[in-house]
């Protein structure tokens, strides 16, 4: 039913799509950037439908100066930790990064479901969970994608691939696309074209939106893509057959989350290199940039040591066959299988 | 030869006072130099933190440190300690404070009592720099407050490229 309802809503924009794709290339991309807004704009609001009756929970809430707790009403299912943050004040609404769910870091714009005590964390807040980092880095990935995505001009045919794990240690946050070029090699004057345009999707602060959606769904969305629709068959099964996708601005992606609460939690931001992958796949580029949290001032000094670092190859890889925790132990064994490698 | 060490018999401070003392220039010579160290003892004691410049803080600083070791050693029984207190703090009530409240605190210490932050200076201004003298274990909250967590993300990121950094350079030597 679900399908039928999103194929009726999404038929004309597909039709449109198809008839292009058999013309000629151009705008393709962009229409099918459209159509995947509208099945995930559908999608939430069916699931928002499917909430029902609203129920009331009682949510204790804890500033991020950590010494009030207010108790709240929220709507059960549809009440976010930002619409809390939203009655705290505006600095929370502005730096809270991720919140504590009862202590599981959880998405600033994820439902609650039950009554619970949330705590809202800034990236200052390192101490209360290390999955501020990890959340950072991944949003970062995630902002990459959104950067390439919208940076090529539309008739290089373009396949965002995936991106790993986020390994802070590496030094750099990565994102994977194949791209229709054969060994391109981006002038200093590319890369800093792409970091502005990286900086133009911080700068929007855009809210990072999140859907969990059934496989068939996300199959729908990206079938235009030959590297998604193989890899939505293997994390539907390790997340008991759905799919987590998030969106900033138009941008949609997959990925297991948490992400940080909007790109505004970016600060400092570089794309430091792209460098062609060996791999199965032809004309694959890795993506490579560094970024820190907007409010941490570092000097160039130190930046341009992490700028030189973060331009050598990351040799992270993605291993399907573990799911791995946010934790700096994991962290060790990924440091440790590379070098293996 | 059997003469103690003239170290262990001398009450040692936990802080080292210049050689020269400082002149503490004022209209009434040395008289209103000790005038002065008076009125800022009085006020550190009382108020357990205060600004105030470099010069005279650091000057202070001493003679604090030696009142309070003096007090912890002999106790308010003895009556050099006693005129000791009676001549340095003006404000009299005070000393209740230095037996009963910092003779305790400080009992167990083994470092030195006071503490120096360096401060901003005023532009324009006096060029004199500008210094906090507290004590330490006073009830305000901290005036450092760097976060020192190895954790935040720069630090994390900076602490790699360090390691990276040191691992090119042994290379070289193997």
């Amino acid at each position: 039913m679900i399908q039928g309802i999103i194929s009726v809503c999404c038929a004309a924009i597909r039709v449109h799509a198809q008839i292009q794709s058999r013309n000629l290339t151009v705008c393709v991309r962009d229409e099918w950037r459209k159509r995947r807004n509208v099945i995930f704009d559908n999608e939430r609001e069916r699931q928002k439908a499917d909430v029902g009756r609203i129920e009331k929970i009682s949510v204790k809430y804890i500033k991020p100066s950590g010494e009030e707790e207010v108790n709240m009403m929220m709507n059960k299912d549809l009440s976010t930790p930002t619409d809390c943050a939203l009655h705290d004040s505006e600095f929370a609404m502005k730096t809270g990064a991720l919140s504590l769910v009862d202590g599981i870091p959880w998405d600033m714009h994820k439902p609650l479901s039950n009554d619970c005590k949330l705590e809202v964390l800034t990236m200052q807040m390192i101490k209360k969970s290390s999955s501020l980092n990890f959340a950072f880095w991944r949003t970062c990935s995630l902002i990459l994608g959104a950067t390439i995505d919208s940076s090529f001009k539309d008739d290089i045919i373009l396949y965002l691939h995936s991106f790993t794990w986020p390994n802070v240690r590496s030094g750099s946050f990565l994102c994977d696309a194949i791209i229709d070029v054969n060994n391109w090699k981006p002038t200093e004057a590319e890369l800093r074209a792409l970091s502005a345009q990286f900086v133009k999707f911080t700068r929007q602060s855009l809210p990072v939106e999140r859907l969990v959606v059934k496989e068939e769904i996300a199959l729908d969305m990206y079938q235009e893509n030959p590297f998604k629709s193989q890899q939505i068959p293997n994390i539907a099964k390790s997340q008991e057959g759905n799919v987590t996708l998030y969106r900033i601005g138009e941008h949609i992606d997959i990925s297991r989350g948490p992400m940080v609460g909007h790109t505004g939690i970016v600060g400092k931001a570089t794309i430091t290199a792209v460098h062609k992958l060996e791999s199965e796949e032809e004309n694959r580029y890795r993506f490579q940039g560094i970024a820190l949290p907007s409010g941490v001032f570092l000097n160039h000094f130190a930046y341009g040591i992490l700028e030189e670092r973060a331009r050598q190859l990351n040799k992270t890889t993605w291993m399907p066959q573990k799911q791995f925790e946010d934790t700096d132990e994991s962290a060790n064994t990924v440091v440790a299988q590379i070098a293996q490698n | 030869m059997n003469q103690a060490k003239i170290a262990n018999l001398v009450c040692q401070l936990r802080y080292n006072v210049l050689p020269k003392p400082r002149k503490l220039k004022n209209v009434k010579g040395p008289e209103g130099r000790s005038i002065k160290l008076q009125k800022t003892l009085t006020k550190l004691l009382k108020y357990e933190r205060i600004e105030l410049n470099l010069n005279r803080a650091d000057e202070t600083r001493g003679y604090v440190e030696q009142l309070i070791s003096q007090a912890i050693r002999n106790g308010c029984q003895n009556k050099t300690v006693m005129e000791l207190a009676n001549f340095w703090i003006l404000e009299k009530q005070l000393i209740y404070k230095l037996f009963n409240v910092f003779v305790p605190r400080y009992k167990s210490y083994c470092t030195s009592f006071t503490r120096i932050y360096n401060c901003p200076r005023d532009y324009p201004g006096s060029y004199r720099k500008k210094v906090v003298l507290e004590l330490k274990g006073n009830p305000y909250p901290s005036i450092y407050t760097h976060s020192s967590d190895g954790n935040l993300l720069q630090n994390v990121l900076l602490s790699e490229a360090k390691k990276q950094y040191h691992i090119k350079h042994y290379e070289k030597f193997i």
